[in-house]
């Protein structure tokens, strides 16, 4: 084999040739190197770690996972081998942890939505301004608008039942919590929901409540 | 250098024409050089109400198709020496013109004019990607319906997302009788409900229908609706003027003196 240490992208993260020939304290040599000489154009983001080409002992995929940690900014959330229903599952994680990351950044979004606008965020999101009738915002976190509400929100799109909706005027089309929908009656329609409200899930319905200590306390972040 | 300004709303016939043609024809009153611009190809209509009908020979599309040249087809209005109409054509449809084809020829009208203002068909397809193309302002018409309002907040958004310098909102066909009995948004209402700038609010006025079928705008005369007009065109190029009292007390002695 011409280069006995080959990186290749894919889908998910990375995977990494070996030869087959080569002795073990050989490769790992220049298993450094080449991620020494990679490790700026690789960067530091997480990643799925596969290997190809030679069969590795566990010990030994621990000694190159260690070098490579050694020798360049990747951090690797897992190894794959070749398994596609492991893989799927692991694919599942990665999603999970760049949400964590997202989550603990949390989102702002300036300015009023008008009718046909549509914001998408993976993480919770602050809303400053008003979400107009015919605007959306869906967000896999809960959404909070210091605004009024007259448009459609999606929270914790499409699974978590903890997210909340707030709005200092909630008077909404349309709420979906973890895929639960409710719409405003027709009355309310008219007479306007006014006022501060939060809306949350409970026992498969969506409620909508003025400010409280109790429904603080019910809240699970 | 000369301003692009769109007069556009999404909903049909909330006024669109009628304010193109009445600000345009205004804003050469203020001695400032005109030319409106007929973007609704396929169904224009800014000629009728200017009254300019019979004398077109050359459209926007024989221009931007260079059969003609711009000076060609610019139709001038004999009543103000500042004014020109550019109509559009009528038996092409709005994909003969492509945005960025309108967006050269506003730049090649900005070292004539001192004001180009497009009259935008209805609707968000390509007519108003055209018209808003090269535009750097856009007034947007609404009545206080709450269909139009609607229609109104999704163009304000469309604007937005195109980067449009500044918006303005116009509301038309204001009626003070039905705002005070609660039957109607009133212009704070609508102004509330679209979060944008106010430039003038315009009273339901029959004498526009007179204008209309004239082909004579009605801007700076003594209706109201022609009061209202000459003071957008004020406040677009830039002076002050306090918003028109619209409450028409039509008492018994003004009733008998109007007559005269």
């Amino acid at each position: 084999m011409e280069n006995p240490v080959v990186i290749k992208g894919n889908k998910h993260g990375i995977t990494v040739f070996l030869d087959a020939k080569l002795d073990f304290g050989t490769l790992k040599e220049l298993v450094a190197e080449k991620f020494r000489d990679s490790s700026k154009f690789l960067g530091e983001a997480p990643v799925i770690l596969g290997f190809e080409g030679r069969p590795l002992l566990p010990e030994q995929e621990v000694e190159i996972l260690d070098i490579i940690n050694a020798n360049c900014n990747l951090k690797v959330v897992m190894i794959d081998d070749h398994d596609a229903e492991r893989e799927e599952r692991y694919k599942k994680q990665l999603d999970e942890v760049l949400m964590e990351i997202d989550r603990a950044q949390g989102a702002f979004y300036k300015g009023n939505l008008r009718s046909g606008q549509e914001v998408f965020f993976e993480s919770s999101v602050v809303v400053l301004g008003d979400v107009h009738p015919g605007a959306s915002v869906i967000s896999k976190g809960n959404v909070i608008i210091l605004g009024s509400l007259k448009g459609q929100v999606a929270a914790g799109a499409y699974e978590n039942e903890n997210a909340f909706v707030f709005a200092t005027d909630m008077s909404p089309v349309m709420i979906q919590i973890a895929g639960i929908r409710a719409r405003c009656s027709d009355e309310q329609g008219k007479n306007g929901n006014k006022g501060m409200k939060l809306a949350f899930l409970e026992e498969g319905r969506i409620c909508l409540e003025p400010l409280s200590k109790k429904i603080w306390n019910d809240i699970r972040l | 250098m000369g301003e692009v300004i769109v007069i556009t709303s999404g909903k049909g016939g909330v006024g669109k024409t009628t304010t193109t043609a009445n600000v345009g024809t205004g804003l050469a009153k203020l001695e400032k050089k005109v030319v409106l611009i007929d973007t609704d190809i396929g169904l224009r209509n800014l000629d009728v109400v200017m009254g300019l009908e019979n004398r077109i020979v050359f459209n926007l599309v024989d221009v931007i198709e260079g059969t003609c040249r711009i000076k060609q087809a610019l139709i001038k209005d004999k009543r103000y020496p500042n004014l020109y109409l550019l109509p559009a054509a009528q038996t092409k449809d709005k994909t003969s013109v492509t945005p960025e084809q309108m967006k050269k020829l506003c730049d090649e009208l900005r070292d004539e004019f001192e004001y180009i203002l497009m009259d935008c068909p209805a609707g968000i397809e390509q007519g108003f990607q055209n018209a808003i193309a090269g535009a750097d302002r856009a007034i947007v018409v609404t009545t206080p319906e709450v269909s139009a309002v609607r229609d109104a907040d999704r163009i304000i958004g469309l604007l937005e997302a195109h980067e449009m310098k500044q918006t303005h909102l116009l509301v038309n066909r204001l009626r003070t009788d039905m705002v005070k009995r609660g039957d109607m948004m009133s212009s704070d209402d609508v102004v509330e409900v679209l979060a944008i700038d106010l430039i003038g609010v315009v009273p339901d006025d029959e004498n526009i229908v007179i204008s209309t079928n004239q082909g004579e705008p009605l801007v700076g005369n003594d209706t109201m609706a022609g009061k209202a007009f000459m003071n957008i065109c004020h406040r677009l190029v830039g002076d002050d003027v306090p918003y028109l009292d619209l409450n028409v007390k039509k008492g018994i002695f003004s009733k008998l003196f109007s007559k005269n």
